[in-house]
C-alpha cells in the first residue's frame, strides 16, 4: 500500500532522485558514533518545537494569567506535565547537544576550509538557541523568571552609552512587566522559530554541498566512504530514541515545581539562571567596579567573536589534534574554565540555606487555595479565621494540624472551615508550612500567648455562602493587583 | 526511509551495507522512530482533545441555612456560582427557587422556564409560578397548570446538610418535553 502510494506520487514528482541525494551521501571514512551530534541537536530542537507548539494550547502570555495557566498545565491537563517536563528537559539536552557538537566539529578541525561559512552559521544557530533559553525562563512568570529576568535585562543596561535604550527596548517599557512578557513570548514563539529554521536550513544546505568534513586523518578519509543511509542514519535514529526515553523518564520522574508567583515587590528572592547560563553568572561575582561591564559585555563580546572568526584565525590546514597544540590548549583552558566556574556556582547554591521542599509547596498551595482570604499573616488576610501568623508557636502538633486540614470540624468542633480536596501529600505539605509560622517570641508587637483568637469569627449574613466569598474576594483581589 | 537499493556513482570508493546488515539497520531505524512517534502522539493528542472533551464540571454550591426558609412557600436564593472556565474560575451570581416541605426536606426549582427559557416568578396571591414571556403557569410543586411550557420546571439537585442547603446549579434545554442537561 504504502509502496505503491510512493509509487504514484514518484511518477509525478520524480521523488526517486531526491531520495538518493538524501540518503546516499557518502561520509568519507564511513558512518560514526561521534556524527550524531548533529542530527541530535536537530532531533532535540524538532522536540522543543512540537512540545513547545503544545504548550502554547493553554498558555496564556499575560502577568495576570501566566502562571496560572502554567499551573493549569502542570496540574490539570491530561499529559501536561509529560509535556511541559519534556520542554524544560530539551531544553537543557539542546544545550549539551550543542556543546558536544561544538567539541566535535572543534577537535576534528570540521570549521577549517571549506566550512568556514557552516561553522559561522553553527555560532550564529548557538546564539539563538541561548536566546531561546532567555527568553523562554520568563514566561511562567514564577519569582525565579521574574527575578532571573530582572537581573537579565540589568546587565543590558550596563552596556557604555546605549545601555538604558537597549534595556527598554528589550523589556517594552521601563519597567519589567506586561509588555515585556508579551514580547519574550512573542520572540520565544514566533520571532526566534522564524530566524532559527532559516539558519538550519543553511546549515543543512551548506552541509550538502560542501560535505561532512570526516575522520581528522585525511588520509583515511580519502581511502574509502560509506553512504548516509542506511548505517549512520540508523546511529542517529538509535541516539534519538535514547534521547527521548531518557527525557521522558526526567519529565515523568524528577519534578520541576513552579516557584511562588511572580511578586515584583519581593526583593529578598534570590534568582538562579539556568545552569548553562551559570558560569558566566558566577564569573561576574568576581567583577566588581569598573571590571564589571567589560566581563559583562567585553568578555562574551569576545569570546563570540573568536568563535565566529575561529576559521580565519586558526589558517592551519592541519586537522589532527595532535598536530594542533595551540588549539587543543585552548580549547582545555577554555574547558576547565568553564567546568570549574560552573562546579563552584553549583556547590555555592547548595551551600544556601535549603528551604525544605515540602515547606515550599505548601507555601505555594496556602496561596493556590486563598488561605488569606479567611485567615490572616501579619495584619494581611481576612478576619475571618484565626490569624495564623504564629499558628506554629500555638500549634505545634503536626498529627493536629494534618486531621485539622482534613477535616476542620473533627479537631476545632464548630469550625466553618471547608473540607478542602486535599492529597494526602498537599496536606502534609501545608502542615509543613504551618509549623513553620513560628517567631511570637521575636516580634515584640505580639506574644504567642495573647492572639488565641483561634475561633472563628461570627459569620456574617446568611444567604451568601462564606466559601463563595472566598472566591469571590479572591476575585477581587485580583482586579485590583 | 525509501529502502532502495541502488548504487551511487562512485560505487568504486563508497560502500553501502547490503542484503540482512542494511535490512537490520532499515528495522531498528524504523522501530526507533515508530517509539518516538507514538511516544510523543499519544501524549500529545490527549494532552490537545481530553479538555475539550472534559464536562464541565457542576459542584454544591452552598446557598444557605434552611431554618429561615417559610414552608411551603417559594423563595428566591441567591449564590455565588463558581464555574471552572479552563485555567480560570469564573463567579457568576445564580439565582434557585426554594421551597421547604412541610416533612423538612427543600425542593429547588431551577429559575428558567422550560419553554423558552424566560425567567419566571412567583405570584404569592395567586400561589403559582408565572411566566411573563409566553404566559406560562405552574404550581407550586412545578406542575404546569396553563400554557406552552412542555414539561414541569426543572428541579436542581440539592441536599440538606446539617441545616444548610446545597445545590448543585445546572441548566437545560428549553423546549423540549424531558429535561435535557445542557
Amino acid at each position: 500500500m504504502a509502496g505503491k502510494l510512493y509509487d504514484w506520487f514518484d511518477t509525478r514528482l520524480k521523488l526517486k532522485p531526491l531520495g538518493q541525494t538524501l540518503l546516499d551521501e557518502p561520509i568519507p571514512g564511513g558512518a560514526s558514533w561521534i556524527y550524531v551530534f548533529g542530527s541530535a541537536t536537530l532531533f532535540l530542537f524538532c522536540l522543543q518545537a512540537t512540545t513547545g507548539m503544545f504548550l502554547a494550547l493553554y498558555y496564556v502570555p499575560s502577568p495576570d494569567a501566566a502562571y496560572d495557566t502554567v499551573q493549569f498545565i502542570q496540574q490539570e491537563v491530561q499529559f501536561g506535565w509529560f509535556v511541559r517536563g519534556l520542554h524544560h528537559w530539551g531544553a537543557s539536552a539542546v544545550m549539551v547537544a550543542i556543546g558536544l557538537h561544538l567539541l566535535q566539529v572543534y577537535l576534528y578541525g570540521a570549521y577549517k576550509r571549506p566550512r568556514e561559512v557552516m561553522w559561522m552559521v553553527g555560532i550564529g544557530l548557538l546564539l539563538l538557541m541561548l536566546t531561546f533559553g532567555f527568553t523562554g525562563y520568563l514566561l511562567p512568570w514564577d519569582q525565579n523568571a521574574y527575578w532571573a529576568t530582572q537581573v537579565g535585562t540589568n546587565m543590558v543596561a550596563s552596556v557604555p552609552f546605549v545601555g538604558d535604550i537597549l534595556v527598554r527596548l528589550l523589556r517594552g517599557g521601563e519597567s519589567l512587566g506586561a509588555l515585556t512578557l508579551s514580547r519574550f513570548f512573542a520572540l520565544h514563539t514566533l520571532f526566534l522559530p522564524s530566524l532559527i529554521v532559516g539558519g538550519i536550513l543553511l546549515h543543512l544546505f551548506i552541509l550538502r554541498r560542501v560535505g561532512p568534513a570526516g575522520p581528522w586523518n585525511e588520509e583515511e578519509a580519502r581511502q574509502r566512504s560509506e553512504t548516509f543511509y542506511p548505517r549512520q542514519v540508523y546511529m542517529d535514529a538509535v541516539v534519538m530514541l535514547v534521547l527521548f526515553l531518557v527525557l521522558a523518564v526526567l519529565a515523568g520522574t524528577i519534578e520541576f515545581p513552579l516557584a511562588d508567583r511572580a511578586d515584583p515587590a519581593d526583593h529578598t528572592f534570590t534568582p538562579v539562571p539556568e545552569w548553562y547560563f551559570l558560569f558566566f553568572y558566577q564569573l561576574l561575582k568576581y567583577m566588581s567596579g569598573p571590571l564589571e561591564p567589560l566581563a559583562t559585555w567585553g568578555l562574551p563580546i569576545l569570546v563570540i567573536l573568536g568563535l565566529l572568526l575561529l576559521p580565519f584565525l586558526d589558517r592551519n590546514k592541519e586537522r589532527r589534534p595532535r598536530s594542533r597544540p595551540v588549539a587543543v590548549f585552548a580549547l582545555t583552558m577554555f574547558l576547565v574554565t568553564i567546568f570549574t566556574l560552573l562546579g563552584i556556582s553549583i556547590r555555592d547554591l547548595h551551600a544556601l540555606p535549603k528551604v525544605d521542599p515540602s515547606l515550599a509547596r505548601g507555601k505555594v498551595l496556602f496561596a493556590q487555595h486563598h488561605c488569606l482570604a479567611c485567615h490572616s499573616l501579619h495584619g494581611e488576610g481576612g478576619k475571618v479565621g484565626p490569624d495564623l501568623s504564629y499558628v506554629g508557636d500555638r500549634r505545634t502538633d503536626r498529627d493536629w494540624h494534618i486531621r485539622h486540614l482534613r477535616d476542620p470540624a473533627s479537631v476545632s468542633p464548630g469550625s466553618i472551615m471547608p473540607k478542602f480536596p486535599l492529597s494526602d501529600r498537599e496536606v502534609n505539605d501545608l502542615a509543613s508550612f504551618l509549623l513553620s509560622l513560628k517567631g511570637a517570641a521575636a516580634d515584640p508587637t505580639k506574644g504567642a500567648l495573647d492572639t488565641e483568637a483561634t475561633e472563628y469569627a461570627a459569620v456574617p449574613s446568611v444567604g451568601v455562602a462564606w466559601s463563595c466569598r472566598v472566591c469571590l474576594w479572591a476575585e477581587e483581589r485580583k482586579e485590583l493587583l | 526511509m525509501t529502502g532502495h537499493d541502488a548504487q551511487p556513482d562512485d560505487a568504486l570508493v563508497t560502500s553501502t551495507p547490503v542484503g540482512t546488515r542494511r535490512r537490520f539497520f532499515a528495522w531498528v531505524t524504523k522501530i526507533a522512530m515508530g517509539v518516538i512517534g507514538v511516544g510523543l502522539a499519544v501524549p500529545l493528542i490527549s494532552y490537545a482533545v481530553a479538555p475539550a472533551l472534559k464536562r464541565r464540571e457542576s459542584s454544591w454550591n452552598e446557598i444557605g441555612p434552611i431554618d429561615q426558609l417559610p414552608a411551603g412557600e417559594p423563595e428566591q436564593l441567591e449564590f455565588v456560582n463558581s464555574v471552572k472556565d479552563g485555567w480560570r474560575t469564573a463567579s457568576v451570581k445564580k439565582v434557585v427557587w426554594a421551597i421547604k416541605q412541610p416533612a423538612g426536606s427543600v425542593v429547588v426549582f431551577s429559575p428558567i422556564c422550560p419553554h423558552l427559557g424566560c425567567g419566571f416568578r412567583w405570584d404569592s396571591d395567586d400561589k403559582k409560578f408565572k411566566c411573563p414571556c409566553h404566559g406560562s403557569v405552574y404550581d407550586v410543586t412545578g406542575k404546569v397548570l396553563d400554557g406552552p411550557a412542555p414539561r414541569p420546571l426543572d428541579v436542581l439537585p440539592s441536599k440538606v446538610e446539617q441545616g444548610r442547603l446545597w445545590v448543585t446549579y445546572k441548566q437545560y434545554k428549553s423546549g423540549l418535553d424531558r429535561p435535557v442537561e445542557l
